[in-house]
Order: C-alpha cells, then sequence, then structure tokens
C-alpha cells in the first residue's frame, strides 16, 4: 500500500492511496492519512489505484474525511473501481462523501 | 441457515488447490487468505467481481473472528473450508472455538439504517453490513465449543 500528495490549484489536496485497502493496508496508510486531515481543507482521495477495500479500509477514509467536515472543509472520493465503488454504496459512504468519476467534477464539487 | 454439503468436502484436492486453510487468531495470518482464494479462484475461473466479493467476506468474517471473537487472543484456530456445491455456489465455511459469537445478529449485520451524516457513521461497524451485501448467502450456527459462519457465492454458468 502507498500514499502520495500533491497540491493542486484551489488549495485542493489531492491524495493518491495505490493498493490493496485491508487490515495492513489501512495500518500502512492511517497516519499520514490523519497528518493530511488535520490541515486539508478540500480533500480529494484519488481512489483510482486502490484495488481492494474493506471495512478497516473504508475507516482509514471516513475518520479522515470526518476531521476535515468538522472543520468546515469538503471531500470527495475520485475515480474508485467498480468494485471498490459498490463497497463504498453498500456501506452507504456514497451518499455522505461525494464519488467523482471525471476530474473536473471532483474540482468543482470542491470549491 | 444451510448445512453444508459433506458429499462435497475434501481435505485435500489432488487436481487443485487445498481445499482447507487453517490459521491462528491473529492479523497477520489474514495475508494467508489472499494467495489461497487466487488459487481458488483460478482453479474455479471465478470472475473478478466474485473473486473480490470472497475477499471481502472471508477477510471481515476472519477480523471478526480474531478481534471480537477471540477479543484478541493470539494463537487460536480457525480454518477455513471451500468446497463447490451441485447449486452451482462456491461455499466457505469458518469455524472457531471461541465463544458464542453471531455476527448475523450484530446490529450492524446490515439491517441498521444508513447513517445521515458522516458525523454519525460508525468507521468500525461495516464489516458486517459489506458480508451481508457481498456474500449471496450467510448462515450462522453455534458449535459445541465453536461457532461456524457459512459464506455461498453462485458461480457464474
Amino acid at each position: 500500500m502507498q500514499i502520495s500528495t500533491d497540491e493542486m490549484p484551489g488549495g485542493i489536496t489531492r491524495v493518491a492511496l495505490d493498493g490493496r485497502m485491508d487490515i495492513a493496508g489501512a495500518a500502512v496508510v492511517d497516519l499520514k492519512m490523519n497528518l493530511i486531515a488535520g490541515s486539508a481543507k478540500k480533500l480529494l482521495i484519488d481512489l483510482q489505484k486502490v484495488d481492494f477495500l474493506g471495512s478497516m479500509g473504508l475507516r482509514s477514509i471516513v475518520l479522515p474525511a470526518r476531521a476535515v467536515n468538522s472543520r468546515g472543509g469538503k471531500v470527495v472520493l475520485f475515480a474508485p473501481n467498480a468494485m471498490v465503488e459498490s463497497v463504498l454504496k453498500t456501506s452507504g459512504i456514497d451518499s455522505l462523501l461525494p464519488i467523482h468519476r471525471d476530474l473536473d467534477a471532483a474540482v468543482a464539487a470542491l470549491a | 441457515m444451510f448445512a453444508l454439503p459433506t458429499a462435497v468436502m475434501h481435505a485435500s484436492n489432488p487436481s487443485g488447490p487445498e481445499l482447507r486453510l487453517t490459521l491462528k487468531s491473529q492479523l497477520a495470518d489474514l495475508t494467508l487468505v489472499w494467495s489461497w482464494v487466487e488459487a481458488l479462484a483460478a482453479h474455479h475461473s471465478l470472475s473478478a467481481e466474485t473473486q473480490f466479493a470472497i475477499q471481502l467476506c472471508l477477510q471481515e468474517a476472519l477480523s471478526n473472528v480474531i478481534r471480537h471473537g477471540y477479543s484478541g487472543q493470539a494463537d487460536q484456530p480457525i480454518t477455513v473450508e471451500c468446497a463447490s456445491t451441485s447449486r452451482g455456489e462456491i461455499i466457505f465455511v469458518v469455524e472457531d472455538h471461541a465463544p458464542p459469537f453471531d455476527p448475523l445478529a450484530h446490529p450492524h449485520a446490515g439491517q441498521a439504517p444508513a447513517p445521515a451524516s458522516i458525523a454519525e457513521l460508525e468507521p468500525g461497524g461495516q464489516g458486517i453490513r459489506l458480508m451481508r451485501g457481498f456474500a449471496h448467502r450467510a448462515a450462522y450456527q453455534r458449535l459445541p465449543n465453536g461457532n461456524r459462519l457459512t459464506l455461498a457465492f453462485t458461480l457464474p454458468h
């Protein structure tokens, strides 16, 4: 599991996750996700390269998203594959954190 | 509730991958499940979607046993058996020797309404909802000295 960040125009922090978001993967990214969530105002979580998402991986997305939201910030999820998206939908998280497939739309949602 | 058809259970399978996986109750052992399911998926020509559903349900079921059933006590036994049935399903039977623990009776077993806001979302409560959503059938049985969870997935025709 890998995690990388870059700053996009408009004050958007893009966090790209890469790998399997199972218990082990969640443990790898948790600390960095929490650090990012401590300062980001507009967070784009890029799920393009996530090939598995379990409940502990969901937790690694939800807790930082909650932290950003609680400070008045915004979070969007970007480009999960079909199976990862079905996990997001089954858990109901898609109704709380918008999912976008188009980068421009994701950026617009954070404006 | 449905019974495991004993006629199709084999401890070993000379023509394919092992049909039984034995784990210890430690999260590190969950990595063994990945390669085991990959081998079974190749043997049964499972779709990527079915393989994903199996991996997801087994990861959730086994982590439940480790964290809740055995309460984090390491080195306790867990077995997973795989069988295909005449009903066109592949089934996985998870057995442990933990105190009674029926995950399907848990409040998060898929019946609870989805949270209304992210602040209300209980981040740890999603595993059972996911198992319910991704297994085609799920059944719990209390054993004399443990628990049995059976998860069934429909095979492509």
